[in-house]
């Protein structure tokens, strides 16, 4: 055992010496074989023939020994190392351009595949994420809809498929007690929210079932950020009364950093470690009245119990709650999804079709690196007719091959990996503001396995056809050519083109790809949003009730900072709102009366519902089609007023004038106070850029109604920015320990909800350029290379009267050959294809005709050009130089 | 030359260890050596000698050192080893028995 040990040893650290002995040995005994056939008689000659028939090839013999020394495997990959480098070096240019390529695209894929690991691989932030899923309610109005508190009380009660049940709500406080009031996101959270998620406070306890009762409510959990950021980490914060909203909150708990928010549908807030503070949500109010709507359901199941199960018995819950209270619970069903679809469902798509566009950059990369090796295989076949005729098994020559693209792929991988570090910044700098999961990407572990083992592949992938190819070289045939007019075999020629073919093919996908994504990024930004986003400053604001305690207050607050607002110096007009366009706004109302008109059956009248002060439209820029904007004179003691968006105007009073048309909210209306009167008209605003249509909607007056959370508009004659401070004085002129918060210009917010296809276009676009310089370089090497081969053939027409022109087009064909299938059947590829796209499309079909007519035209053109060069070569055939060669 | 017959698996090492029991050799003279004794019925190809010394190298039955040739030429003698021995041992009683044991099977029936 020790004697194999050291044998072994010897045989891989003094290599050398132990080859060189061998040699040695083989030759003496060749020799002495040698002497004695010539004893016999024969010639030199003779015995020389004789001794090496007997004895068998050199090499065989050399390789079965090292085999017999056990350490053959890492000698051998020793010596293919060591002999690749070799090659590489002496080719250093080509070398390069391959790894370059490679480098390229498996940066590329890695940076993508970081992205994906981060948002879609890596598991949720929770102990056994797979048993969380989020509730909504559903109805034929409304697909997904937040829950009422009591039905989600009676879901608390009645279930058995959740281990746990919790309610959430969005409710931003004011914390104020040390200089400027600030605005903290908030949320109101039911008892055992956090024990759903799986989290325990890391100071204190969450909410007990007290705290849901109404009047118990002062106590907040504060998140680890603002722990630190505003109580300096104080171990004793546990008991302090803070300030929140001007009334005496107590701190119960303190949540562990790596708190992360599951993610919430209305007033949502980021993804991540977004929330500030936890205040426990209280059920107020008639536990019959079941039509409001505005808490958020997330349970954890329980063990081995399945989604479809806990679905299926809170809707049998529901149709229990609808029989007993058939005004408010009947015809709502209840949705049980999980809660990774819920967070990086939207996501998925986008992020899948990103990593299928720089897969084929990497395949588009693969064929033009195999491509590069074959030709220089053609160039190299001497050297393997060598190898071949000294005796060197097929096999050994394909290893040796293959340990060249592996190291040219593993060398792409690391200088890959390199640029991977710089794109996943710069992706995650791109990404939007609100993409779930962005702070969890990164170059990890995964990705480095992931970058490895495409590296290998794509070593494999490239490296194998041609080095198969080079192994079954006729060592007869590449011995009696001489270097430099080798010619490539038929079967090598034709695997070059079809490998340009799919090229061009993969690159005619991408370029559609991005076509599309550029068509639907284009018609966001040139969509007639129905509002002005330059020179306009927002900002919110939300007046504690503690203060403002009546509506009176409510409205004179707002009345008196749009007029000091409009008084400022280069403000156009100011105006304030319930909401700003495009920020995820979805507040409905519905079971509304219209005077004179009856819903179908089952159904209701219903619309989004917002308020807003006189200059809110003029500030936001949303034109006034009929009728007239709020005046100050629509007031509290005055008959209600609305204004209604066109959509809800062609909804409800199709081809009849709308001005003057009545709605109330109670179902009986009978006093004239109880019904509200339309007095304008204004444009459409849809919710998103991207939504298919604007929802039907309706403005109250603010002065009316009294909403204390307004975002404000500022529309001005120069740079917006400038009135920043003007609204903030005005703001603390009128109440100095009100928080102005989300101060940004509209511009900002309408970049935001444009980011995702912008990012997306910028993506697919920046690949399908890669894939059509790969393809065009790929068409180049092939045509370029047949060209060189046939310069004789053209020299020879020429001789024989050709003119240039035909052999221009003799080389034009040539490309077309490749080009014209490859474009097909990229186009083919590319309407196949088109349906996985078609949701990430926004105003263009994914089979638009002018995008796959302007696709094709680019990639012949392309082509056309790749091939330009060799063939202004081809028709400048010498044939003097022709016939002096020949 | 007619009858050669191909070396049953195994049997090159018993017969380049027995070769050796004299004394060391270099690699050809043990070639030579095997075919002479037996009556060259049996056919080695020349090649697979020396996988097969550098195999019994390894696993320490035989030991290598360089020496002069007969005619003052470098070469690579061989030579047991005394665990070497004791398997020359083994495997030739191994082999006799099991000649044995076929002859009687072979006569019997």
């Amino acid at each position: 055992m020790l004697q194999d040990l050291r044998y072994r040893l010897r045989a891989m650290f003094r290599h050398e010496a132990v080859e060189e002995e061998l040699d040695e040995e083989i030759r003496f005994h060749f020799d002495r074989e040698v002497e004695k056939y010539m004893r016999t008689g024969m010639t030199e000659e003779e015995a020389k023939r004789r001794a090496r028939l007997v004895f068998g090839g050199h090499e065989q013999v050399k390789e079965d020994c090292r085999g017999a020394r056990g350490t053959q495997f890492i000698d051998l990959t020793l010596d293919d190392i060591r002999y690749a480098l070799r090659q590489l070096w002496i080719n250093r240019t080509f070398a390069l351009v391959m790894i370059a390529t490679l480098a390229l695209s498996i940066g590329a894929n890695s940076a993508i595949f970081s992205v994906v690991d981060g948002v879609l691989l890596k598991r949720l932030p929770y102990p056994e994420p797979e048993r969380l899923a989020r509730i909504f309610l559903s109805s034929a109005d409304y697909p997904k809809f937040p829950l009422n508190p009591f039905d989600f009380l009676d879901f608390r009660a009645r279930n058995h498929s959740f281990e746990s049940i919790a309610a959430f709500t969005r409710g931003d406080v004011q914390l104020s007690g040390s200089g400027e009031p600030i605005r903290l996101n908030g949320f109101g959270i039911t008892s055992g929210y956090f024990r759903v998620l799986g989290i325990k406070p890391h100071l204190g306890r969450e909410f007990d079932f007290k705290a849901e009762i109404p009047g118990n409510g002062l106590q907040v959990i504060l998140s680890d950020r603002v722990w630190r950021t505003q109580f300096n980490a104080d171990p004793n914060v546990i008991g302090r009364k803070i300030t929140l909203n001007m009334q005496p909150f107590t701190v119960i708990g303190v949540m562990p950093a790596g708190t992360e928010h599951p993610g919430n549908d209305y007033h949502a807030v980021a993804y991540g470690e977004s929330v500030d503070v936890w205040w426990p949500f209280s059920f107020a109010g008639n536990s019959n009245q079941r039509g409001s709507h505005f808490i958020e359901g997330i349970g954890r199941l329980r063990p081995g119990v399945a989604v479809d199960q806990a679905r299926a018995e809170m809707n049998a819950i529901m149709s229990q709650l609808g029989r007993e209270h058939p005004d408010g619970d009947a015809g709502w069903s209840v949705l049980v999804i999980p809660l990774y679809s819920e967070v990086v469902g939207a996501s998925r798509r986008m992020l899948l079709v990103l990593l299928g566009a720089v897969g084929m950059v990497l395949l588009i990369a693969c064929a033009n690196t195999a491509n590069l090796l074959l030709a220089r295989a053609s160039a190299r076949q001497r050297e393997m007719a060598v190898r071949l005729a000294m005796g060197a098994p097929r096999l050994r020559v394909v290893r040796q091959l293959l340990t060249e693209s592996l190291i040219t792929s593993l060398a792409g991988g690391a200088l890959g990996l390199l640029l991977a570090f710089v794109g996943v910044r710069v992706l995650v700098a791109l990404l939007p503001a609100d993409f779930p999961r962005a702070q969890d990407i990164h170059v990890s572990g995964p990705v480095l396995a992931f970058t490895l083992l495409i590296s290998v592949l794509t070593g494999i992938l490239f490296g194998l056809a041609p080095a198969l190819q080079a192994s079954h070289t006729d060592p007869k045939q590449g011995l009696q050519q001489s270097g430099r007019t080798t010619t490539a075999s038929r079967h090598q020629n034709r695997l070059r083109s079809a490998l340009v073919i799919s090229e061009v093919s993969l690159a005619c996908v991408l370029l559609v790809g991005a076509g599309l994504m550029l068509r639907t990024f284009l018609n966001l930004v040139h969509l007639d949003s129905g509002f002005r986003e330059d020179h306009l400053l927002t900002a919110s604001l939300s007046l504690p009730h503690q203060r403002y305690k009546t509506g009176e207050q409510t409205a004179r607050f707002y009345q008196d900072l749009v007029r000091s607002l409009s008084a400022l110096p280069g403000v156009q007009s100011a105006g304030a709102g319930s909401d700003l366009p495009w920020t995820g706004y979805d507040e409905n109302a519905g079971g509304f009366t219209i005077e004179g008109k009856k819903p179908a059956p089952h159904q209701d009248f219903h619309a989004r519902y917002h308020m807003a002060t006189p200059g809110y439209f003029s500030a936001m820029g949303i034109p006034l089609l009929e009728g007239r904007f709020f005046t100050e004179a629509d007031r509290k003691d005055v008959p209600q007023v609305l204004i209604v968006n066109r959509a809800m105007a062609e909804r409800y009073w199709p081809h009849e004038d709308v001005i003057g048309k009545r709605i109330s909210f109670e179902d009986t209306p009978k006093k004239d106070s109880d019904w509200m009167t339309i007095v304008g008209v204004v444009g459409d605003v849809k919710d998103q850029p991207n939504s298919t249509g604007a929802e039907p909607a309706f403005w109250w007056s603010e002065f009316q109604v009294s909403e204390s959370d307004m975002s404000i508009a500022i529309r001005t004659q120069s740079d917006p920015r400038e009135v920043a401070d003007g609204l903030r004085d005005a703001v603390h002129r009128l109440d100095p320990e009100l928080a102005v918060a989300d101060v940004k210009l509209m511009n900002q917010v309408v970049d935001a909800s444009l980011s995702t296809p912008r990012f997306t276009f910028a993506l697919v676009g920046l690949f399908a350029g890669l894939a059509i310089l790969l393809a065009g370089i790929g068409t180049y090497g092939v045509i370029a290379y047949t060209v060189a081969q046939r310069s004789q053939e053209f020299g020879l027409r020429v001789a024989l009267g050709a003119q240039r022109r035909d052999l221009l087009q003799m080389v034009f064909a040539q490309c077309a050959r490749l080009a014209v299938p490859g474009t097909l059947l990229g186009l083919a590829l590319a309407l196949s294809l088109g349906r996985v796209v078609q949701t990430l499309l926004y105003g263009v079909s994914a089979t638009d005709p002018l995008i796959l007519a302007g696709v094709a035209l680019l990639v012949l053109t392309a082509a056309l050009l790749a091939s330009y060069a060799p063939a202004r070569r081809a028709s400048l055939a010498d044939p003097m130089r022709t016939l002096r060669e020949e | 030359m007619t009858g050669r017959i191909e070396l049953p698996q195994g049997t090159l090492d018993l017969l380049i260890l027995r070769t050796l029991l004299p004394g060391a050799q270099h690699g050809w003279a043990i070639s030579e050596r095997v075919q002479q004794v037996s009556s060259e019925v049996l056919s080695i190809q020349q090649g697979s000698l020396y996988p097969a010394l550098h195999r019994l190298e390894r696993r320490g039955w035989i030991k290598a050192r360089w020496g002069t040739s007969d005619n003052n030429r470098r070469a690579k003698y061989y030579e047991l080893t005394p665990t070497g021995k004791r398997q020359l041992e083994h495997e030739t009683k191994a082999w006799r028995k099991l000649t044995v044991a076929v002859q009687q099977v072979l006569e019997g029936a």
